[in-house]
C-alpha cells in the first residue's frame, strides 16, 4: 500500500476575481521506500503541495481532495490533535529556505533539543534526561554529516553556513525517526560540491532507513541523480508522472520535454553554442489561468481540444494528461 | 590584431582588520591574465569565495585593483576615467529582480544611464529605449511598467536591456541565470547568444554551473581561492581536465548526470 496517496487534490483561493484554483486535480502517491521528486517551475505550486501534506495551508483558503490518506488514515477528516501526531512522529517537511525557518534568537543546540521529543529519553531525573538529550543530539549530527557538533551546537544561526544550516534541519527532521522526508528545494543556490553531499546524504538516508523522500525541486540534475520517480508539475496541474528511467528517454508531455531540454548537460550530442530549445512565452499568473490544459497557449502542439481539460492516462506506471502526447500519435 | 579586452597582471588585496574582538579575514586575488575577442564568451567558474565576483566587479570598476591593468582595444582603462568605463563595460546583476527599483517605471530605468552618460535628446533617449526594448524581445509598451507587473523572465531582458542601453562592447553577468526557472533561463540564454552573434559582444559569464558555461563559453577559466588554477578553450578544458581541482568539479558534475555509471 502506497504510503502518501493524494488524488484530485484541489485547493481554492479567494482572490479579487473571485475563486482562482491554485492547485487542480493533483495526483501524487508515494510508495515506502521510494524517492519521488516533484519538479515545477516557481509558482508551479510545488510548495503548495507541501504545505497542503503538512497541513500548513491559511483556513480561508479551500482544500478538496477524493483522497488525501496516509497510511489509509484521512489526513482532511482527521482532527487537530492526531493530524499533529502524525505529523510528529511519521511526516518530517524540511521547509524551503534554512535559514528563515530557524530560529535567530535561539542556539542551534537549543533548537535540536527542544524538537526531541520525551518518548526517546528515559531518564529519571532532569539532568539525566538533559545528557541523553544531548547525547541524541550530537548522534544526529553526526548521521548527517556535520562533524564538528560543539562549535555549531553553541552558534547562532546566521553564525553558520547556509549548506550547515540545511543539513541542521534535515537533522531537526530525523528526529522521530520518519517514514517520510518532505524536502522543499534543498539544495537551492547551491554550489555543485555542497549539492552531491547533500543528495548523498539523503541517498544514504534512503537506502540504510528505509525513509521515503518527497524531494521537491526544479533542479533536474540533482533530481534526475537520485529520484527514482518523477511528477511533474506545471501551473497547477500534474502534468506527468512516471519512472524516472522512463521519463527521461520517451517524456510523453510538450513540457516534460522542454524541461529536460532546457537542461543542456543531459545532452552530449548538442554542439557548443546552438540555440537551446525552448517553449515560447512563460507561466500565466493565477488571475490569468487559460481554459483547458494550461500549457495550452505555449504548447508547440496544441490544437483545438487542448481548450478541454485533458484526462489523466495511464500506460502501465507512466501517467500523464495531454491530448496530443509525443511518440504516441493517434491512429 | 589587439584583442577587445585584455587585463594583465591583475590583482587585489583586501588587508585583514582586526580589532580587538572581531576579526576579518583577508583575501588575495593572484596576478592573473587573460584576453577576449568580440564576440567570444569567457566563463570563469569557481566555488563560492574564489573570487570570481570579485574579479567581476574589477572588471566594471566596482573595486580598485591592487596592481595590474586592463585595456580596452588596446587602450588602457584608467580607474578615475568612469566614463569610458560605463560606456563600453556593463555589468547584468545576479537578482535582476532586486536590481531594478520598484519606485520605477522601466522606461525611467533605462533613461537614467542614458541621462548621465550621453548627451542625448529626450526625444533621442525614448526611441533608443523604444529600440532596446524590441531588442530584447520586449514590447514597447513595457516601458510603461513597473518592475511587478512584469513576469520573472521579462524582468531579467529587462536587466539586460539596461546592461545594452549604451552600446557596450563587454557585457559581464554574475550568475544570471541561477535564479531563473529551467524554462525562462533557456529563453534568457538564447537571446544572449543572439545578440552576441548580432552584435558581436564580448561575454563574461561568471557561473558555477558547469554545465552552463560548457555549453555557451568558448574560453573558461577556473578559480580556487583567489588563484587561477586553469585556463583555456572550454571544450578542452572540460573534456580534458588538467588540475586535479577541475577533475574534481568535472567529475562531481557528471556524477550527477549518470549516477548508474559510477
Amino acid at each position: 500500500m502506497a504510503l502518501l496517496d493524494i488524488r484530485n487534490l484541489t485547493l481554492e483561493i479567494e482572490g479579487t476575481s473571485g475563486w482562482m484554483k491554485a492547485l487542480d486535480k493533483i495526483n501524487l502517491t508515494i510508495e515506502e521506500g521510494e524517492i519521488r521528486a516533484l519538479v515545477g517551475e516557481s509558482g508551479s505550486g510545488k510548495s503548495l503541495i507541501v504545505q497542503a501534506i503538512a497541513g500548513t495551508i491559511p483556513e480561508n483558503w479551500v482544500i478538496t481532495a477524493d483522497r488525501l490518506t496516509w497510511k489509509g488514515q484521512d489526513l482532511l477528516s482527521m482532527s487537530a490533535n492526531e493530524r499533529r501526531k502524525v505529523m510528529r512522529e511519521e511526516i518530517a517537511v524540511v521547509f524551503q529556505n534554512p535559514v528563515l525557518s530557524l530560529d535567530p534568537s535561539a542556539t542551534l543546540g537549543e533548537q535540536l533539543i527542544e524538537s526531541i521529543p520525551r518518548s526517546l529519553v528515559d531518564g529519571k531525573w532532569f539532568w539525566q534526561r538533559a545528557a541523553q538529550r544531548k547525547e541524541i543530539a550530537i548522534k544526529l549530527l553526526h548521521k548527517v554529516g556535520i562533524r564538528d557538533h560543539d562549535s555549531y551546537l553553541n552558534s547562532y544561526p546566521n553564525q553558520i553556513a547556509d549548506d550547515i544550516s540545511q543539513k541542521f534541519l534535515i537533522a531537526c527532521a530525523l528526529v522521530s525517526s520518519p517514514k517520510i522526508l518532505i524536502a522543499d528545494d534543498p539544495t537551492r543556490g547551491m554550489e555543485i560540491s555542497t549539492k552531491t553531499q547533500i543528495l548523498k546524504l539523503f541517498t544514504k538516508l534512503n537506502q540504510t532507513r528505509q525513509l521515503s523522500i518527497l524531494f521537491v525541486s526544479h533542479d533536474l540534475l540533482a533530481i534526475s541523480s537520485m529520484a527514482d520517480s518523477m511528477t511533474v508539475l506545471y501551473c497547477g496541474q500534474t502534468v506527468e508522472s512516471g519512472k524516472m528511467s522512463q521519463l527521461r528517454k520517451r517524456p510523453l508531455h510538450p513540457y516534460t520535454k522542454a524541461l529536460l531540454d532546457s537542461a543542456p548537460s543531459f545532452r552530449k550530442d548538442l554542439p557548443p553554442r546552438t540555440p537551446l530549445a525552448t517553449l515560447e512565452g512563460s507561466m500565466p499568473t493565477l488571475q490569468h489561468l487559460p481554459i483547458g490544459c494550461r500549457l495550452g497557449p505555449r504548447c508547440p502542439r496544441a490544437q483545438k481540444e487542448c481548450v478541454k481539460v485533458p484526462e489523466n492516462r495511464r500506460v502501465q506506471e507512466h501517467s500523464y494528461s495531454c491530448h496530443f502526447p509525443l511518440h504516441r500519435d493517434k491512429k | 590584431m589587439t584583442a577587445l579586452l585584455s587585463v594583465k597582471n591583475l590583482s587585489f588585496v583586501k588587508k585583514p582588520k582586526s580589532r580587538w574582538f572581531k576579526k576579518s579575514k583577508g583575501f588575495t586575488l593572484h596576478p592573473l591574465d587573460f584576453e577576449l575577442n568580440s564576440g567570444e564568451t569567457l566563463g570563469i567558474l569557481g566555488l563560492n569565495g574564489s573570487g570570481k565576483s570579485l574579479l567581476g566587479k574589477l572588471l566594471v570598476g566596482a573595486e580598485k585593483p591592487t596592481s595590474g591593468e586592463i585595456y580596452l582595444n588596446g587602450q588602457k582603462l584608467l580607474g578615475d576615467n568612469i566614463k569610458q568605463r560605463c560606456l563600453n563595460i556593463r555589468m547584468i546583476f545576479q537578482h535582476s529582480n532586486e536590481s531594478l527599483n520598484p519606485g520605477l517605471t522601466a522606461s525611467a530605468i533605462l533613461e537614467e544611464p542614458l541621462i548621465l552618460n550621453t548627451g542625448m535628446s529626450p526625444i533621442e533617449r525614448q526611441n533608443k529605449i523604444e529600440k532596446t526594448l524590441k531588442l530584447v524581445g520586449l514590447l514597447s509598451e513595457h516601458r510603461f511598467f513597473y518592475r511587478h507587473m512584469l513576469s520573472d523572465g521579462q524582468r531579467q531582458r529587462l536587466a539586460i536591456a539596461k546592461a545594452l542601453i549604451l552600446d557596450p562592447q563587454i557585457l559581464v553577468a554574475d550568475e544570471p541565470f541561477a535564479a531563473l526557472d529551467p524554462s525562462v533561463r533557456s529563453q534568457t540564454i538564447n537571446l544572449i547568444m543572439k545578440l552576441q552573434q548580432d552584435l558581436g559582444l564580448g561575454f563574461i559569464f561568471i557561473s558555477h554551473n558547469i554545465g552552463l558555461v560548457r555549453h555557451i563559453s568558448d574560453r573558461a577559466l577556473i578559480l580556487q581561492d583567489g588563484k587561477v588554477i586553469e585556463t583555456g578553450k572550454a571544450e578542452a578544458i572540460f573534456s580534458w581536465p588538467k588540475a586535479l581541482y577541475t577533475q574534481k568539479l568535472v567529475n562531481s558534475h557528471h556524477s550527477l548526470i549518470n549516477p548508474k555509471s559510477n
